[in-house]
């Protein structure tokens, strides 16, 4: 029993940074009807922007974690003035290869400046841990699952309960009805970008102490964020969250109790399944009028 | 104006022979002597990449220090594998095609070596690589030779550190999925049942995994007393933070990733305790001058420590500057020179070729010293 808390604790936290990385995804997609196929590179860069302020400027831990932020929320917006802004009008397939072709182009730059070399960045929780039923779990790990609850319940909060998510929900159900409503839409749109970028980053710092930094990181996130939104449903933030966990915990508990060889294989066996079964996804509405 | 058919079959006959017409010319002029490498300079094998990018840049500038190749300069022209298969087929044919180098260096990634082998076959010029994967020379290629030891030598080196030294009698094995894991964890099986050691679990981890959680806990459970551990150095590092993590007690013997100079620096010397590594040569100051030479040099220009596979290729590329020198650049003369060494004074090795091309049959046993990360010797095992 205690092996099975450790593993589905493990499960959680890794599945609570995909959720975030999922979010991303899912915020981005439902303002402006765009897959941010950077989105794996978005988290790298959180990663980085912690290595660039905790080890390289050795920043104290909150500026540090500031600091990292507040340079995510601008590279969102420069994304958003760079890549999306210029290409809004194309059609959405050419802003997808856009983001590919950033996303390559992310990777090689993070590569440039901090090298090959894996880096490791320490958490403020270096090498604590609790005895949770008989499980030693790292305060970290917890620490992710508790920011990620935190994380979610705010953006529930911020586009639910306030004027500005409302209006981006506005934004995302229709740009024309809301901008004849009066809503500021590409501030709106460039919101989205920079909360995408947010989230990014919060997930790639919770990461960094528990992998390692490296410029190829990214890929893997992406790929484990994208099952998780096709597995909760695309466009649906409840979904991403629920997907991220369950991707997150199919990974660790397959690894355990069905084989370890194969257990990529049951993540995106299972999303294949919904995609035949019930394309929509968990918590994805019925009729999709994006593609 | 009319070109009559003659003419034109002349013109399409001189554009075909004169790529060819620059082969000999290239390989027996005066001017400098090229040597192709496929390197994974980017990506994330560059970990290991760029420790023999810049063993060969060293080597190059040394060989040449010393009157080159009978006189003429060698120059060793790079092209990056990546980390993928494709990408190193794609670099080692466009060096083939464009450079036509006199000798190739390939990377030391088996699965990249397993891609370029029938290539390496078709060109018909020697090849010097360092994939440890035993189908690589098991696959009749008569122009690949071997820097390093094979996965069945580092295995039963393992095997060896489980058995004599650590006097385990049931063994887990984890492994990355691919033809080196996938190899040496076949390997080790192999050694252990027959020296009637049990191997209680084999668990696999794909390349870009994170958690191994599930992998550890399983082997614990099955109450290994050792762990056999085949990795590339990242995915090292962070499978030694999570056995700690999760409080195992069992000693884990690795291969020879996971205390390369990329692993180590995301270590502490906590990390490391309890811990064996399989090397092929321990990289260290006090094993000859030849060596501490060779360290100070890499120190002092890349602004690193050198490790085995750094080590690997230089020694290669003096092992080639010999051939060169000896039986010229035909690269028949050049292979048939190769397979006659059979003790060929290295600074990590005494390469001795056999007829698969394999010239390493020994690697050694280390170890941490306790409370830092320099390595000691264990043991030295040497296979015939």
């Amino acid at each position: 029993m205690a092996d099975f808390f450790q593993l589905a604790i493990n499960g959680f936290a890794i599945g609570g940074v995909y959720a975030l990385a999922a979010i991303g995804f899912v915020i981005v997609y439902e303002a402006t009807g765009v897959v941010n196929f950077a989105a794996g590179q978005f988290v790298m860069f959180g990663t980085f922007a912690g290595v660039a302020a905790l080890v390289n400027a050795q920043l104290p831990w909150p500026i540090a974690y500031a600091a990292a932020l507040f340079a995510m929320a601008a590279f969102g917006v420069l994304f958003f003035l760079l890549v999306y802004w210029p290409l809004k009008l194309s059609p959405a397939v050419t802003v997808i290869i856009g983001t590919v072709a950033i996303s390559i182009t992310m990777q090689n730059a993070a590569l440039l400046v901090f090298g090959s070399w894996p880096v490791r960045i320490p958490s403020p929780l270096e090498g604590m841990t609790v005895e949770v039923g008989g499980a030693v779990v790292s305060v970290h790990a917890l620490l992710t699952m508790a920011i990620t609850a935190l994380l979610v319940g705010g953006l529930w909060f911020l586009l639910h309960r306030t004027s500005f998510g409302i209006g981006m929900r506005a934004v995302a159900q229709d740009v024309q009805a809301a901008r004849l409503m009066g809503l500021k839409v590409g501030r709106v749109l460039a919101m989205s970008w920079v909360l995408g970028a947010l989230l990014a980053g919060a997930a790639g710092l919770l990461l960094g102490p528990m992998w390692f930094a490296d410029v190829n990181m990214g890929d893997p996130v992406a790929l484990k964020a994208f099952a998780a939104t096709i597995i909760g449903g695309f466009g649906s933030l409840p979904g991403a969250v629920v997907g991220g966990i369950f991707v997150g915990l199919s990974e660790v508990l397959g690894a355990s109790y069905i084989s370890s060889a194969y257990k990529d294989l049951i993540s995106f066996g299972i999303m294949i399944g919904f995609l035949f079964v019930r394309p929509q996804g968990m918590f994805g509405e019925k009729i999709q009028d994006r593609g | 104006m009319q070109i009559t058919r003659k003419a034109f079959l002349k013109s399409i006959a001189a554009l075909c022979v004169a790529p060819m017409a620059g082969v000999p010319a290239r390989a027996e002029g005066g001017g400098e002597i090229l040597v192709g490498a496929t390197v994974p300079m980017t990506g994330p094998l560059s970990l290991t990449g760029l420790q023999y990018l810049n063993s060969l840049r060293l080597a190059e500038e040394n060989i040449n220090k010393t009157g080159g190749i009978n006189g003429r300069k060698l120059k060793i022209v790079f092209e990056d594998t990546q980390g993928s298969n494709s990408t190193a087929v794609n670099a080692y044919v466009k060096l083939a095609q464009e450079t036509k180098p006199a000798f190739f260096f390939l990377s030391s990634y088996s699965t990249q070596n397993l891609a370029v082998s029938p290539e390496v076959k078709k060109v018909q010029v020697p090849a010097m690589y360092a994939g440890g994967a035993d189908a690589i020379a098991e696959g009749g290629n008569d122009w690949m030779f071997r820097l390093r030891p094979t996965d069945s030598v580092a295995a039963a080196g393992m095997v060896a550190c489980v058995t004599t030294v650590l006097k385990a009698r049931k063994v887990g094995i984890l492994y990355i999925q691919n033809d080196f894991g996938q190899g040496g964890a076949a390997s080790a099986v192999k050694a252990l049942e027959a020296q009637s050691v049990v191997v209680v679990g084999r668990e696999a981890y794909g390349q870009t995994d994170k958690d191994f959680s599930a992998q550890i806990i399983n082997l614990r459970n099955k109450g290994a007393e050792a762990v056999l551990l085949f990795n590339y150095p990242q995915d090292g590092a962070l499978v030694l933070r999570q056995y700690k993590a999760l409080g195992m007690k069992a000693p884990l013997v690795g291969s020879s990733s996971l205390y390369v100079t990329a692993t180590m620096q995301l270590l502490s010397p906590a990390d490391l305790e309890n811990t064996f590594c399989v090397l092929d040569t321990l990289v260290d100051p006090a094993m000859s001058p030849r060596m501490k030479d060779f360290i100070e040099q890499y120190r002092a220009k890349f602004g690193n420590d050198p490790d085995p596979y750094g080590l690997a290729y230089y020694d290669g590329a003096f092992l080639m500057a010999d051939a060169m020198r000896q039986a010229g650049l035909d690269p028949a003369a050049l292979q048939k020179w190769l397979l006659t060494q059979k003790s060929w004074d290295g600074i990590g090795h005494n390469y001795a070729y056999d007829s698969k091309g394999n010239g390493v049959h020994e690697v050694v046993i280390v170890k941490t010293k306790a409370g830092s990360k320099a390595l000691e010797l264990v043991k030295k095992v040497t296979l015939s």
